[in-house]
């Protein structure tokens, strides 16, 4: 059942997630159980109340792993006490471009992400996990739930766990593969049964999330951090990272070099340069032109920026985000048009369309880099690819739109030269090398002709 | 009254309610902030962005809790990094908005000139082009040129057919979800969702048969462009060309406030109703109609119409002039001598039935009702109805709605909507005794059932518990219907239930009270003004019928008078008829089942030589030797107040009131309440109750056994199949067969 | 006094006879016709697209935008089987009151599809007011020559768009 193909890179003495590397078939259970397995969890029933987990998590400054890096502790001290029932939900819909740290730790390590659900649930009470995966993760999904059972078996998870009178109960949900889902509310209304698209906050998941409960939503990975964390203390966790974003991060690093996969650091230890040459240095040794450090959602870094150091404070200051940490490295061979014109049309597919300057901005932005990439555009157009990311940031409904303009704004910010040039290089022609993929997305037709309504119409 | 809290708009500061959104905030004082996705009737979602504005609130020191004050003492104010959604933001105590900075007016531009990517611009062949709110914020606050390239269009579906009577063009479809949410969240018939994503994102109906929903007009009215139109508007006339009257539905007895839109048109000799639209009126339908009322007026304009008087010669109906038919009725009523019944139908106004019964009176002729139930329980209704002031809107936690035996929504679908509110939306309790489900039934705490027809044993029998449960309630409605029941034991049924007010100490009280769910316009007026009797007499001389329809039986009699609109099977049998005029051709007022008085106004031209049924009794009753000199309705009126207790405090003015109602609607922004028409022509006054205005004793009440002709007596469904809707042949031409849309 | 009004008859006869032998300005109107400005707006006509279809869609704005409100059209649905002009609409009932208009041209500028035109020729003249209130058949220009008229049986989805683009400006010529 092993379905992770990635690389695993050793980079850690021990790691603190991905421990498939140092421990072999861990993702049995009673290897998990040698290996301080559920330690955590007896310790936090037999000892430890909800609040005091809460506390511990809280002082050990853990933050969210999905993207937003918000305080895990402070978001469960949000749930309030009196309401029941609670739910916690797992958000493993991975579906940034570039990232599959979620996926190792579900099919190598899937016993430290149910451990950590359980802790989230005895910390804020609730009785009831789900854990939302992303449609194609259907053979992750089955090592998980094989995991859950062998839990149950144990007598880890149900009623009256481990006699200490708490119940709970675990499910696994597979979504439907929309980026969207990814979004916290979003992917509520996707569980709920609804339509894949965010809600209005407020009301905050934290008041009124699944079924109007109030809920947590935490990612895969942020609930693996917490285990160790319960087991060996917040001060035993904040030996790792910095002052302000302490602990080990999973970076999965893509694209342009020799040993994708993904590596553990310490959060601020290390530098872009120093995690491309962990990855094997670029590809054939070609110079790297710019690296996207949260997939296609954030704004591409050229390669000045790649002594930054890794942590969420450092890649803001260089003008990114830390995001999900999914690296995606592009040499020098990469054509930045092409690139952001893939990003955008990402966008363009997943935008859920309730919100107008999404919707419409993404498909707009989408016929304008056809329109580019066919050979049939002009340096207007660059301004006006430009002038569309400008008009959608800061109006939409969600994060999507706002993410949808950083791949547009931040490779004309860098490398408006390489637009301008590819413009004077394929003007007025189609055969420019990207006929087949332009075919295939049905931008241009076998004969070469523009396809009404993927592009404006030839305009000279 | 809640708790206010100041906001400042552009300077100017108002006092608001807690919670009230911002968007509301700034309509109250004249601030129109756009809109597509909201609507002050649904719940906001925030989806089209449109309401952009930027908003700051006090600046709070989180160590001590206070607000930051400048040097000046005032409250530092702190803006939102992003620009916020209006419609989704409560107001709080010190909020700033600003709604005119370059900003926000840069991001309205923006909003419309991605909204205008995909939209198609084909206003011209449009049918909202004209009352569209996209084309008139387009207007004032939409880019002058366009930068998209016209050919790169996102091209889509324009001829979907949704349902029989709806249909959707999906590329001028803006994704606002008014039309999904309007169904949701006030009619309740799930029938309309999004399907697919992003740019493809487009509304589908789900239901079988599709787009099954009785109030389903009313998403094209909500619509902010032409993306939904009606089978019976579509290209029938563009919204400039249209003038309107306001009119009052006459297919149930809630008497929903509507405009009859008309047009000059090659047919007909002239005017025709093009669409009917609902007006607003905020303590009767708010700004809501069913679908019948919408689209069951082409009676109007009928092939069957009546244009002559007709005199029976030699066995066939033959035309005449209103001087022969006239005399030779006045002729025929004085040789009767007294031996006349005059059945006058639940359909004409109060005017001409008080007329009518005057007339009746002073020839010695029994007066009565068309042979149906309903006059048998009307005084009950007039003594424990609904008190002066009630409002639907003030119905919620604590109170109680109590349904027996009636079936709200297809009986008084828009009081099914007003009952739905009040209890869904606020919170009262609803117990309902039924033999079978109705749809009110989804939000019933308790449902009680009964043997068919054996409502007035039932409610003898719970007698005890239903008081209880009726005191425990701050105010309680008690809805019936008189589903098989005949009228005796109707009028005991309705006894019964004004038994269970008076016991809980209800009765008199301004918000409780009885509502009968009576099958036409104007039942309950004509029973007022007419003061009926109730059984039919064995035989007479002369029968004279006014607006009856097409009743079971009519007295046997040597000569039928039929006055009527149309051609109907009962005029066939007449000796003479007199051809009289619809609602459309008239005005007058008609009295609601919960006892709503509210005028009427002319629409279309006569047809032929019809005149108004109160023309027509002057005119006998001049032949007849009485000095009548009406010149009109309002003088009729005038007398009917004078004459008849319930009324005294009535009149044409008072009914023509025009208060400030809330939301605006059909003014000059069309884009925040939709294309409904605003209420200029009155909304109407509700008389008081008996028991309101004096102590009433409980009736004694015997409950008769039931017969089968009363067993048999169905309720009057509004929306059967087969029938009303689809009668009409000149809808039934316009609408799409169910195969078409599958 | 007599002689007076004698000594005038002579003067007024001469005017007589020497219009008598002048070319008449007067025309036998309207059998006779003078030539117009080839810019004269005179009658309307209904143009139609080369493949026959008419180019009105019935949309009313020329007689919104009619100052003497001479214009009266009723609209209705085309069908695939039963085209009269492209998208979804067209004028079933198009009329035109030549004694009411004052050839303003505003009814031109209105139209969305360059569907009426003004031109110099046939300028309406009649005896009655009926015939003077041209309906549809009367405004409307024949097909092209070996073009079927309307009703048409199109193809579906070819005739969607009520309001067809411009063709592109050719800017060389």
């Amino acid at each position: 059942m092993a379905t992770f193909y990635g690389s695993r890179n050793k980079t850690m003495e021990r790691h603190v997630l991905l421990r498939d590397i140092d421990v072999p078939n861990i993702r049995e259970i009673d290897v998990y159980l040698a290996n301080d397995g559920y330690a955590a969890w007896k310790k936090a029933l037999t000892t430890m109340k909800p609040d005091d987990v809460i506390s511990v998590v809280k002082d050990s400054g853990l933050r969210g792993r999905g993207g937003a890096g918000f305080p895990a502790g402070v978001k469960w001290s949000f749930i309030p006490k009196d309401v029941f029932p609670k739910y916690v939900v797992v958000n493993g819909d991975e579906s940034e471009a570039g990232t599959f740290k979620d996926h190792q730790l579900i099919d190598c390590n899937p016993h430290q992400v149910i451990e950590g659900t359980l802790l989230a649930c005895y910390a804020v009470q609730a009785n009831t996990a789900y854990i939302y995966l992303r449609g194609e993760f259907y053979e992750p999904a089955q090592t998980l739930q094989k995991a859950i059972d062998e839990a149950y078996a144990r007598g880890l998870i149900g009623k009256n766990v481990l006699g200490s009178g708490f119940d709970v109960d675990v499910y696994i949900h597979l979504g439907a593969g929309a980026y969207i889902c990814g979004e916290e509310t979003a992917l509520l209304s996707s569980l709920e049964g609804q339509l894949g698209q965010p809600r209005l906050r407020p009301p905050f998941p934290a008041q009124q999330g699944l079924y109007a409960k109030p809920t947590v939503v935490n990612n895969v990975e942020t609930l693996a951090n917490v285990p160790p964390i319960v087991l060996h203390g917040a001060q035993w966790y904040r030996q790792f990272g910095t002052e302000k974003s302490p602990g080990t991060k999973i970076f999965c690093v893509s694209g342009c070099v020799n040993r994708p996969g993904n590596y553990e650091l310490p959060l601020g230890q290390y530098t872009i340069r120093e995690l491309i040459e962990m990855a094997g240095g670029a590809l054939q040794g070609r110079a790297v032109k710019g690296v996207l450090p949260a997939g296609s959602s954030a704004p591409i870094l050229p390669a000045s920026a790649l002594d930054t150091k890794l942590d969420y404070e450092s890649l803001q200051a260089a003008g990114s985000i830390l995001g999900s940490a999914s690296f995606v490295i592009l040499d020098e061979s990469v054509d930045i048009v092409w690139a952001a014109r893939k990003m955008v049309r990402f966008f363009k597919h997943e935008s859920c369309g309730k919100c107008t300057p999404c919707r419409e901005g993404t498909h707009w932005a989408l016929q304008l880099y056809n329109k580019l990439l066919s050979g049939y555009g002009t340096l207007d157009d660059v301004n006006m690819i430009g002038e569309v990311a400008a008009q959608m940031s800061g109006k939409c409904f969600c994060l999507l739109g706002e993410f949808a303009t950083s791949p547009m704004l931040s490779t004309l910010k860098h490398f408006r030269a390489e637009y301008e040039a590819f413009v004077r290089a394929h003007s007025g022609g189609l055969r420019n090398g990207y006929d087949d993929e332009l075919i295939r997305e049905h931008v241009i037709d076998p004969a070469g002709n523009l396809i009404a309504g993927a592009v404006g119409q030839k305009r000279h | 009254m809640a708790e206010l809290v100041n906001v400042t708009i552009d300077g100017v500061t108002v006092a608001v309610p807690k919670g009230t959104l911002v968007v509301d905030a700034a309509k109250k004082i004249g601030n129109h902030i756009p809109v597509f996705c909201y609507h002050p009737k649904l719940k906001p979602v925030g989806m089209c962005r449109m309401c952009l504005v930027d908003i700051g609130t006090p600046k709070i020191d989180p160590a001590t809790k206070q607000v930051v004050r400048d040097e000046n003492g005032n409250p530092v104010i702190q803006f939102m990094p992003k620009l916020t959604t209006a419609c989704t933001t409560p107001v709080s105590e010190g909020m700033v908005v600003r709604t005119a900075t370059e900003q926000v007016r840069a991001a309205r531009e923006d909003i419309l000139e991605f909204l205008l990517t995909s939209h198609p611009l084909d206003c011209p062949i449009c049918d909202k082009g004209g009352e569209c709110p996209l084309q008139n914020l387009t207007l004032a606050h939409g880019p002058g040129v366009s930068r998209f390239d016209y050919d790169a269009k996102f091209h889509n579906e324009k001829h979907v057919p949704l349902g029989e009577l709806i249909f959707l063009d999906r590329e001028r479809c803006i994704q606002c979800s008014r039309c999904i949410r309007f169904q949701d969240e006030i009619a309740d018939d799930h029938v309309l969702q999004f399907h697919d994503r992003g740019r493809g994102m487009e509304i589908i109906t789900f239901s079988d048969p599709p787009f099954d929903s009785y109030f389903g007009g009313n998403t094209t009215d909500i619509c902010p462009v032409g993306a939904l139109t009606t089978a019976d508007f579509r290209f029938k006339a563009r919204p400039w060309e249209l003038q309107s009257a306001q009119s009052i539905c006459t297919h149930c007895a809630v008497g929903c406030n509507i405009t009859l839109n008309t047009r000059l048109e090659t047919r007909h000799g002239g005017f025709e109703i093009k669409r009917v639209m609902p007006r607003q009126n905020e303590w009767v339908n708010e700004i809501w109609i069913c679908d019948k009322g919408r689209y069951v007026h082409h009676f109007t304009r009928s092939e069957d119409r009546l244009h002559l008087p007709l005199i029976r010669r030699e066995g066939r109906l033959v035309e005449s002039t209103w001087q022969q038919a006239l005399q030779l009725v006045a002729d025929t009523l004085r040789a009767a001598d007294g031996e006349i019944v005059l059945m006058v139908g639940d359909r004409i106004p109060n005017e001409d039935a008080y007329l009518l019964g005057q007339l009746g009176r002073a020839i010695g002729a029994r007066v009565s009702v068309s042979p149906n139930v309903p006059s048998h329980y009307a005084d009950v209704a007039r003594a424990f109805g609904v008190g002066k002031d009630a409002d639907f809107k003030r119905l919620g936690r604590g109170d109680l709605v109590l349904a027996v035996n009636a079936d709200v929504e297809e009986q008084a679908p828009v009081w099914f909507l007003r009952l739905r509110q009040a209890v869904v939306d606020r919170g009262a309790q609803l117990i309902i005794a039924h033999h079978r489900s109705t749809k009110l039934h989804r939000y019933a705490s308790a449902i009680h059932r009964f043997e068919v027809g054996r409502a007035p044993e039932w409610v003898q029998q719970q007698a005890e518990t239903l008081a209880q449960a009726l005191q425990a309630a701050r105010h309680a409605l008690i809805v019936f219907g008189d589903e098989h029941l005949d009228g005796p034991r109707a009028r005991a049924l309705a006894q019964l239930l004004a038994n269970l007010l008076l016991q809980s100490g209800h009765a008199g009280r301004s918000d409780s009270g009885l509502l009968p769910l009576y099958p036409h316009a104007n039942t309950q007026g004509v029973c007022d003004v007419l003061s009926p009797h109730t059984a039919l007499p064995p035989a007479a001389r002369v029968v004279w019928a006014v607006g009856v329809g097409d009743p079971q039986e009519l007295p046997p009699a040597g000569f039928y008078i039929i006055q009527e609109v149309l051609h109907t099977a009962l005029v066939e049998q007449a000796d003479v008829v007199l051809p009289s005029l619809t609602f459309a051709e008239r005005e007058g007022t008609f009295t609601s089942g919960d006892r709503r008085v509210q005028r009427f106004y002319r629409a279309l031209p006569a047809p032929g030589e019809a005149k108004p049924d109160w023309w027509i009794a002057q005119e006998v009753a001049r032949r007849l030797g009485f000095e009548w000199r009406y010149n009109s309705p309002a003088e009729i009126f005038e007398a009917l107040a004078k004459d008849v207790p319930a009324y005294a405090e009535l009149s044409y003015a008072a009914l023509s009131r025009v208060v400030e109602q809330w939301p605006p609607i059909g003014r000059e922004d069309l884009y925040y309440g939709g294309t409904a028409y605003d209420n200029t022509g009155g909304i109407g006054a509700r008389y008081a109750a008996e028991a309101e205005t004096r102590a009433l004793p409980p009736y004694d009440v015997t409950i008769p056994e039931p017969t089968i002709a009363g067993l048999k007596r169905g309720p009057r469904m509004l929306y059967r199949d087969g029938e009303l809707i689809r009668r009409s042949a000149l809808l039934r031409a316009r609408m799409v067969s169910l195969q078409q849309v599958a | 006094m007599i002689t007076e009004y004698l000594r005038k008859v002579p003067v007024g006869l001469a005017t007589v006879f020497k219009t008598l032998f002048r070319r008449p300005v007067t025309i036998q109107y309207p059998e006779e016709q003078k030539p117009m400005s080839a810019r004269f707006r005179g009658r309307h006509h209904l143009k139609r697209y080369e493949d026959g279809l008419e180019r009105c869609i019935g949309c009313a704005l020329c007689a919104a935008a009619c100052p003497a409100d001479a214009i009266y059209v009723e609209a209705a649905e085309n069908t695939n089987e039963e085209r009269y002009s492209p998208g979804e609409r067209y004028a079933k009932v198009y009329e035109i009151n030549m004694l009411r208009c004052i050839f303003c041209g505003y009814c031109e500028d209105a139209c969305p599809t360059n569907a009426i035109v003004l031109e110099p020729i046939d300028f309406p003249v009649g005896y009655t007011r009926e015939s003077l209130i041209y309906t549809k058949s009367m405004l409307l220009e024949p097909p092209p020559p070996g073009v079927p008229g309307t009703p048409q049986q199109t193809p579906p989805g070819k005739y969607d768009r009520a309001i067809l683009p411009f063709p592109p400006i050719d800017e060389s010529v």
